[in-house]
């Protein structure tokens, strides 16, 4: 094992830093890395914390931290802000809000920009949960860009995904959209003392009923909680519920149960990156392309000549 | 797709001391976010261990400091001093505002690698630190 390996293990701060920079700069060091960690990690409780833009998530996110540190929980962040898709540059600003925990020594806050990933989230974003669960923390926040419809990517990631809505955000449908209220275990209602929050509350409890009824199943009653994040109100009940949707996931298989299927799904999704990498590195591929682009050649045809050529290969690149 | 290293520079940002001026450290920020780089706003108020920690934590190149009071002469060296000590003073650090003359060669002496003085072009900041992190790169390539 590398000694880098052996210091995120041991839960050095530089170490796990430079770890995350690899995994999110695809250096192959990070792979390497990865290989030495990856027995030690399923054991933290991966927490997503996702809503529409101006939902207040940063806020709440270190009001959560607050709150998850007088219960001695040792605690990671990783807050994801959108990369520029035309310059690749970023504008990373949710430390701003989580300022009072940066010298907090049981506190890791690392700012992650999407680099051209939709979803919500970054490429990057479950490698560097796991480094956080190698390195001991107890509790992985996950803070995703903000979001819409179905940028619900998080819901994957995380054993227990938090949905936060606010009211005003104009039509009360819009202040969580739709697609939003099917993810999730936890409902909060941010900015609570503003104006709107009956409403808002109202519409939230009618959509939540409605998912209850149509999921009979479902052994989990999805929570539905008000908080004040700026005023450091609801963090308690919020931090309550976490923790019991841990002991419901850990009562069966489903803690277990979700690691699993996120790592299956990114074995699925390395090997759907670097195939379409391999077949289409070749001359030939190029040419196909370029015939597409002129129009001689309709996109379907030229994916199934890739993959012939490619087969015909032995699967290895041309 | 996989061969090739995606490496944006990263670029730390913050205010020290008690003075809340944004404008500058802000048009900064876009200047070059514009340039292709990620720049971690860490915000007003800073000091010099906060901004040290946050440093490590999200493993920069670069830690830019904006200053416009007085106290530098004494925040500057003591973030150079905590950078190294956490085994991060391969860091390029860089001050800049209101720095008047005369502190300038204590401060390099003292661990800032750069001063960048009130007016200064936001692209004479980004070709220097272009051209900072392509000879870094080159270094580690070597």
């Amino acid at each position: 094992m590398s000694d880098l390996a052996a210091d995120v293990l041991a839960g050095k701060v530089a170490a796990g830093a430079r770890a995350i920079r690899w995994l999110d700069d695809r250096d192959r060091r990070g792979a390497e890395l990865l290989r030495s960690i990856y027995a030690q990690t399923g054991r933290a409780h991966i927490i997503g914390i996702t809503g529409p833009p101006g939902a207040g998530k940063s806020t709440l996110t270190d009001m959560l931290v607050a709150e998850l540190r007088r219960r001695d929980r040792r605690v990671g962040v990783i807050a994801i802000d959108p990369s520029s898709p035309f310059t690749g540059g970023a504008i990373l600003g949710d430390r701003v809000r989580m300022a009072r925990h940066t010298l907090d020594p049981h506190v890791f806050i690392r700012s992650i920009g999407t680099r051209g990933q939709a979803g919500g989230l970054s490429r990057s974003t479950h490698d560097a949960a796991l480094v956080l669960d190698a390195m001991g923390y107890d509790i992985v926040l996950i803070e995703t860009v903000g979001v819409g419809q179905d940028e619900i990517d998080v819901v994957n990631l995380a054993h227990t995904t938090i949905i936060v809505g606010v009211p005003g955000l104009g039509d009360e449908v819009q202040a969580v959209k739709a697609g939003l209220m099917e993810a999730g275990e936890i409902f909060v209602v941010n900015k609570a003392d503003r104006d709107g929050y009956d409403a808002t509350h109202r519409q939230f409890e009618l959509m939540l009923h409605l998912r209850a009824n149509s999921r009979p199943d479902d052994t989990w009653e999805a929570p539905l909680l008000r908080a004040v994040a700026n005023r450091d109100e609801g963090g308690g009940e919020i931090v309550d519920a976490l923790e019991a949707h841990l002991s419901h996931l850990k009562s069966g298989d489903g803690f277990a149960r979700r690691s699993g299927r996120r790592e299956r799904e990114q074995v699925a999704g390395l090997v759907r990156e670097r195939a379409a990498a391999a077949v289409l590195r070749s001359a030939e591929a190029r040419a196909l392309l370029d015939a597409v682009g002129a129009r001689q050649l309709d996109p379907y045809s030229a994916a199934e000549q890739l993959l012939a050529q490619w087969q015909s290969g032995g699967g290895q690149a041309a | 797709m996989e061969d090739l290293p995606e490496r944006p520079l990263r670029v730390l940002l913050a205010k020290l001391g008690m003075d809340t001026h944004t404008v500058g450290v802000t048009i900064i920020a876009h200047a070059l976010r514009e340039a292709g780089m990620e720049v971690i706003f860490t915000g007003l108020k800073q000091t010099p261990e906060m901004v040290a920690a946050a440093a490590v934590q999200e493993d920069v190149d670069v830690v830019g400091i904006s200053t416009l009071s007085a106290g530098h002469t004494r925040s500057l060296p003591k973030l150079a001093r905590l950078l190294r000590e956490a085994g991060a003073g391969d860091k390029l650090l860089l001050a800049g505002g209101v720095i008047p003359e005369e502190d300038q060669a204590f401060l390099t002496e003292a661990g800032v690698h750069k001063i960048f003085t009130m007016g200064a072009d936001t692209r004479d900041i980004v070709t220097y630190l272009r051209g900072w992190w392509a000879e870094r790169q080159a270094a580690e390539a070597a």
